[in-house]
């Protein structure tokens, strides 16, 4: 039986090929570390919950996607319909931090008008001895595209647990402040209970009203 | 554990009928195509079944036609976009099996050769990490020249377009499956529709990997038998067989009422379906295969796709 949810979030991963994103989703996900993983083909599926206050039960569906930039034509589809996104890069792997622009640009070209609630993830931190990106300048760019930063590695599993939970208050917080709205249509978030109307959210309801004619 | 069903005797038998296919290629093919076709549903037998592979897909005559253009590829240093997006990939296909365990072993090495070959055989294309698991599978038949061969004629003859750089075809196929699926069980054909959950979402890996990662080993030998005999229409056979078994009744439904739920059994699938035995029986004796799946499907010795 699946535990009774308030709100279901759906989150993508994005980030270059071998940047860790399907190791990250199962060591938190189902707690393991294996030392090799398939190359994700196309899209996959995980799922967790977290109690974000108590009595408040989050359903997070999380989309995997191939990192391999031909895959983008098929996994583009699916940006609209999250409310999170994990910007991942392997702290060993400068390219893969230096992509992270073109990742973050990519999904707000896609689907503006709309947004997404990004969290920056420097991942294998565990390999510090063959690090290539700072910790300094990876917050400098986690400012700069406004969103939080944190370094994890699913391979000892630090920080793994904090960083979905950052990234789960931060969509919280977002539909609490209207910069995310909840609608019928959207499956980026789903909830159990009433949402909060907000002022801005209820004279676009107002507006669309009129216009069903 | 392949062929463990199979007696010695009939074994032996099988190999020797074989051998004088294979010795008398050009005559089988040209007059009986349909014992071919039958034997490839029997399965082939293991010590011959690189070989058959080959001369199924056609790049034996392939590489006869284009004799040192492999050791030619081979030796150029290519294209340094392509050769870190495989090197990634050596050490992740089939990491359980003896000959990509190690890392820089001779099957990663090989690995890398075909897979590098390829990307300066058609550079428009390049890799497709997909392609990796498929070289891989070859790699256990044959030598190195032999799987790129093998390699070029499933990307171009078998499944062409899906490796490609927008992956349209993979997409269109996609469609396909899904149209054929409301005739093939119309009951997983709503439950799919009405969970909004795109073919793409789990079809993607079943055919750009030919089911190499998601079926049982003797189950995929099994398929691949069939694929090189008769193309791409065993992909879809598979699929539909797989999806018809999962979703394909209101029972089985119950427990996966939701979109997860759905996405998340059609990810594990039930290993009673999926088991040789079952599976080979099911898409031999595939019912409406001349009226659903004929037009995936123009005869004759190479695999053709729609119209």
């Amino acid at each position: 039986m699946e535990p009774r949810w308030q709100y279901q979030f759906r989150v993508i991963m994005l980030g270059d090929s071998t940047v860790g994103k399907s190791s990250l989703l199962q060591c938190y996900t189902e707690g393991v570390f294996l030392d090799t993983v398939n190359q994700t083909v196309g899209v996959d599926f995980y799922v967790q919950f977290v109690e974000l206050e108590p009595g408040l039960q989050v359903k997070l569906q999380f989309w995997d996607t191939a990192g391999q930039e031909r895959f983008r034509s098929v996994t583009r589809s699916y940006y609209r319909n999250s409310a999170g996104g994990m910007l991942l890069f392997d702290l060993t792997n400068r390219a893969s931090f230096e992509s992270i622009r073109q990742w973050h640009r990519e999904v707000t070209d896609t689907i503006q008008p709309f947004r997404m609630v990004f969290l920056l993830v420097g991942h294998k931190s565990d390999l510090s001895g063959q690090r290539r990106v700072g910790q300094r300048e990876a917050e400098k760019l986690a400012a700069s595209l406004g969103v939080q930063y944190v370094e994890t590695s699913a391979k000892d599993a630090s920080n793994v647990v904090q960083a979905f939970q950052m990234l789960t208050v931060a969509i919280y917080q977002a539909l609490q402040t209207g910069q995310l709205v909840a609608t019928e249509t959207w499956d980026g978030v789903k909830s159990s209970v009433p949402l909060p109307v907000l002022p801005k959210a209820q004279a676009l309801e107002k507006k669309q009203k009129k216009c069903s004619c | 554990m392949e062929g463990r069903e199979v007696p010695l005797e009939v074994l032996r038998q099988r190999e020797s009928k074989w051998l004088d296919m294979l010795n008398n290629w050009d005559k089988w093919m040209a007059k009986k195509h349909k014992k071919i076709r039958l034997r490839c549903q029997k399965g082939i037998p293991p010590s011959l079944r690189g070989r058959a592979w080959q001369y199924l897909s056609g790049s034996k005559v392939k590489l006869e036609q284009n004799m040192g253009k492999f050791d030619e590829l081979d030796l150029l240093t290519g294209d340094p976009k392509w050769l870190d997006v495989i090197e990634r990939d050596l050490h992740r296909q089939f990491p359980f099996h003896e000959m990509f365990v190690s890392r820089g072993g001779h099957g990663q090495q090989d690995l890398f050769r075909v897979l590098k070959a390829y990307t300066l055989y058609r550079p428009e294309e390049g890799y497709c990490q997909a392609q990796a698991p498929i070289a891989a599978v070859l790699l256990m038949h044959m030598p190195a020249e032999q799987a790129f061969w093998c390699l070029v004629q499933i990307c171009e003859k078998y499944l062409p377009g899906y490796y490609s750089e927008k992956l349209e075809a993979i997409q269109l196929d996609g469609q396909i499956l899904f149209s054929l699926l409301h005739k093939v069980s119309p009951v997983a054909y709503k439950h799919l529709s009405k969970q909004k959950i795109d073919p793409i979402l789990y079809m993607t890996e079943w055919f750009m990997c030919a089911f190499s990662r998601t079926l049982p080993w003797s189950s995929v030998l099994r398929v691949w038998d069939m694929f090189f005999c008769e193309g791409v229409k065993i992909i879809f056979r598979v699929g539909l067989v797989l999806l018809k078994h999962t979703l394909g009744s209101s029972d089985k439904l119950k427990s996966c009422q939701g979109q997860y739920e759905t996405m998340e059994r059609l990810r594990a699938l039930s290993p009673k379906i999926m088991q040789e035995a079952f599976l080979v029986q099911e898409v031999r004796c595939w019912g409406p295969s001349a009226a659903t799946l004929g037009c995936l499907w123009v005869g004759g010795a190479a695999p053709k796709r729609l119209g």
